[in-house]
């Protein structure tokens, strides 16, 4: 029966092209305004790293005066002091943690080969791998041992190692980074991730970086910060000794916690540690306020997608409306032009029921060829988006669920738009119309 | 002589088509004219003048790591080899470059006690004698840089005594008009404003405070360096692509990076104004589009579902124009209705979107615009159907009863 229906739906197509291609693309355009701006908040706002993002916290401390104002909803630094991410990295606590920041280097091999270029490199413990699942290719993270004698090595991506030893194993290898060599030790696969969510502060949604050592090298190497360095009270800091010890904010720091328990402790344990540091006269700040947000909460804290794009978002939904009014005002009109021919199906004994669904499927048809027409459309939408800037290239695309959701949103908004004309049409009375023939 | 009531009539039985197309009109004014009004307010945020000859500056940046170079003398001699390339005005050192997007901020104060002290917050730049022409900016009272006032030195405590500002920043930090030639702090440091540059931004142009600026007469090459570079308009494109070669043939431990002409980075800044802008007119354009194809496609719904209807009247006497004035009123009824509803929708959205997000109140001129406009656009559309259907022949009518 369902063949019959399409068959049925294929020639009633046919017979109102016009009106028909019109309704065909009413929907494909709403479908590819629509899909194109769900994409892009699609992937601003997907979970980045979903198996975790409820473990993985990032810590704020609130370690400025009472009174002084941030420009976050809760006037906490989205940054931390060297001095309080160096106590937190070592406090005795029993959580995976990292501090890290991004810094930078000229790389090069010390030959004409390859022409120096620079890479931002981030800073940070030898758990970063593990907290945020980047796999290894080659290698692994550099050894405790290592890290506390800031000995030089580095873990370089996949990418990298094309660029500079055309994807062999190089681990063991020296590259130079500024005048001084560093001994490679591990080779990241390629990461996925389309939000930076590890360091929001240096632009969400830029590429990684492709350089990575240990954290020890900050005071080692006096290492330039390459994000946003913030201070709010007025200190002398000239040299890199006196910037490691000021309370000036340039760290993050993120800790693993992999249930409530933890959670608690690890809460009593920044309430303690504010308390401490406040004892000791550092700020004026009688309750030690901090704040510790999982991957999804900091995201939205941070404002990661863009107010302009949830506007986008809900005008292009209200357009899809519009699309749909249209398309029922249309199908009312056809459908209801066919009420002879639906009196003989019924008076030939077709009940209520078959009608509605005949109908039903032809609408569905019509919502398909939308729909993939649709997908069309949004394609063309998102190389348009994907033209204004290169920050839009990893953002303007569409995944498999987008695809799929598309033909989805199709046929469900013209089954909603064709449920009305489609009951209309079947409580044709079919000795009114036999009648007139 | 309009004939209302019998219009009224005929809508009232077949009020599902006419309430789809109402609704359409409606939904469409709402989002018409609040997304003419945010497209209006990004086309004044992008247009704004930055003050500077945006299309013959570009900026780059050098990475030093060799170490085997006193880096002023270095750059010293790199200014002056730039400013003998064909083509080029004038290019200078900049710790950091306006528009780019990146740069540093302070407060400054009118005493040394910063405890009770008045302050403004400003971006801060640091340049030579040669800093203002390579942007391309005048000094309008006071007096420009001279190379006696450049603190050449390697020490970042070390502070020039004299300082360019703003109009704004001097507007806001001395009301009574009397910042020329006064004495601002930068943290303890005095300094004496020596000129007033009427108007350019900072490198933030989403700052609440863009055009609070002000220069220093300094230099100090750093191991990661900006310059400025200004040459003829047309000539920019040429010199840009000969800067790294150049750069690299005098000294090799280095890089050089960020090559970008500064309308460029204006762009890269505003990169998500300007794909909003972008949308929202596709979004316009389309919904008029389809919002007139439903008018046009339900009108020729209604004509042919009363071809005899038509023929009758026709038959009876009715000319021409009354059977295209019937549609026009028909019309216009529903559209009317549509956009009462629609100013009100538009309203609330407005409203919505000045609450929940950083925009600015609805401007209700744009409403009445925009409902001028579709109600010309729906009478458009249903004045094509109408005319096809002025020509039915009264025949038509009489024949198959």
């Amino acid at each position: 029966m369902f063949t019959h229906y399409i068959d049925l739906a294929w020639r009633s197509f046919k017979r109102t092209p016009l009106v028909s291609i019109l309704m065909v693309l009413a929907i494909a355009v709403g479908i590819g305004i629509t899909m194109t701006s769900l994409s892009v908040y699609h992937m601003m706002s997907m979970d980045p790293i979903p198996s975790k993002s409820s473990k993985l916290f990032h810590v704020q401390l609130g370690t400025m005066d009472d009174g002084e104002e941030w420009w976050t909803e809760d006037s906490l630094p989205q940054q931390i002091t060297y001095k309080d991410a160096m106590a937190l990295y070592h406090a005795n606590t029993p959580a995976r943690k990292v501090a890290s920041m991004r810094s930078g280097f000229t790389v090069h091999m010390n030959n004409d080969q390859i022409k120096p270029f620079l890479e931002s490199t981030r800073v940070t413990g030898r758990d970063f791998f593990a907290m945020f699942e980047l796999d290894f290719l080659y290698g692994a993270t550099w050894t405790t041992q290592q890290e506390q004698s800031a000995a030089p090595v580095i873990v370089i991506s996949e990418q990298l190692n094309d660029k500079l030893f055309g994807g062999e194993n190089s681990i063991g290898k020296e590259i130079y980074l500024d005048d001084s060599s560093f001994q490679i030790v591990g080779v990241t696969k390629k990461w996925n991730i389309h939000t930076k969510y590890y360091d929001v502060t240096n632009g969400a949604f830029n590429d990684p970086e492709n350089v990575f050592m240990p954290i020890t090298q900050i005071a080692a190497m006096e290492l330039p910060s390459w994000g946003n360095t913030n201070g709010w009270k007025f200190e002398e800091v000239n040299t890199y000794q006196q910037r490691l010890t000021s309370e000036v904010f340039w760290l993050q720091f993120w800790v693993e916690l992999d249930s409530p328990q933890q959670e608690t402790q690890y809460r009593d344990y920044l309430t303690n540690y504010l308390t401490e540091q406040g004892k000791l006269g550092r700020y004026t700040r009688e309750e030690a306020f901090f704040g510790l947000r999982n991957v999804n909460e900091w995201l939205t804290y941070n404002k990661v997608v863009s107010e302009e794009n949830k506007i986008l978002v809900g005008l292009s939904f209200m357009f899809l409306i519009v699309c749909l009014a249209n398309i029922l005002g249309l199908l009312l009109g056809k459908f209801l032009r066919r009420a002879p021919e639906v009196g003989v199906r019924r008076a030939l004994g077709a009940s209520k029921g078959d009608i509605f669904k005949q109908h039903l499927v032809e609408v569905s048809m019509l919502g398909l060829m939308g729909g993939l027409l649709g997908i069309g459309i949004a394609q063309l939408g998102l190389w348009g988006v994907r033209q204004t800037h290169d920050y839009y290239s990893a953002l303007a695309t569409m995944d498999i669920s987008m695809l799929f959701i598309a033909p989805f949103i199709a046929i469900s908004a013209c089954v909603l738009a064709g449920l009305y004309p489609a009951w209309l049409v079947c409580r044709t009375t079919p000795a009114l119309y036999l009648k007139t023939q | 002589m309009l004939e209302i009531k019998p219009i009224f009539n005929s809508l009232r039985r077949s009020k599902a088509g006419a309430l789809m197309l109402l609704i359409q009109i409606a939904i469409t004014t709402a989002i018409v004219s609040n997304a003419a009004f945010i497209i209006k307010d990004k086309v004044e945020y992008l247009q704004q003048e930055t003050g500077y000859p945006e299309d013959e500056i570009f900026s780059f940046s050098v990475l030093t790591y060799g170490k085997d170079r006193d880096l002023n003398q270095m750059f010293e001699e790199d200014e002056t080899m730039l400013r003998n390339i064909p083509g080029v005005i004038d290019a200078s050192l900049f710790s950091t470059v306006p528009v780019s997007g990146s740069g540093s901020a302070s407060s400054f104060q009118l005493d040394a006690d910063p405890t009770d002290s008045k302050s403004t917050r400003a971006a801060y730049t640091m340049t030579d004698e040669h800093g203002l022409n390579a942007l391309g900016v005048k000094v309008g009272e006071g007096r420009a840089f001279t190379a006696q006032d450049v603190v050449v030195t390697q020490e970042s405590s070390e502070l020039p005594t004299v300082v360019l500002a703003t109009r704004s920043f001097i507007t806001e930090m001395f009301p009574e008009g009397d910042g020329l030639g006064n004495i601002i702090y930068f943290g303890i440091n005095p300094i004496k404003i020596v000129g007033v540059i009427e108007k350019m931004k900072g490198p933030w142009l989403k700052d609440s405070a863009v055009e609070n600026l002000i220069i220093f007469p300094k230099m100090m090459a750093n191991t990661y360096q900006r310059i400025v570079v200004r040459t003829r308009a047309q000539d920019r494109a040429s010199v840009l692509g000969q800067i790294e070669d150049l750069m690299l043939a005098k000294y090799d431990k280095r890089v050089v990076v960020g090559l970008q002409g500064m309308d460029d980075a204006k762009d890269e800044q505003n990169a998500g104004d300007i794909l909003m802008m972008r949308m929202l007119i596709v979004l316009i354009v389309v919904l008029v589009l389809v919002t007139a194809l439903g008018i046009f496609g339900l009108t020729v719904f209604n004509i042919n579902k009363r071809t005899k209807q038509i023929g009758t009247r026709r038959a009876l006497g009715a000319r021409k124009s009354a059977i295209v004035s019937y549609f026009l009123v028909e019309n216009s009824l529903i559209c009317v209705a549509g956009l009462v509803i629609g100013a009100a929708g538009a309203v609330a959205l407005g409203q919505g979107l000045f609450e929940y997000y950083s925009l600015p109140a609805l401007d209700y001129m744009y409403i009445v615009m925009t409902a001028v406009f579709v109600l010309f656009f729906s009478l458009l559309s249903v004045l094509m159907p109408a005319n096809k259907a002025a020509n039915i022949s009264p025949s038509v009518a009489t024949r198959s009863i």
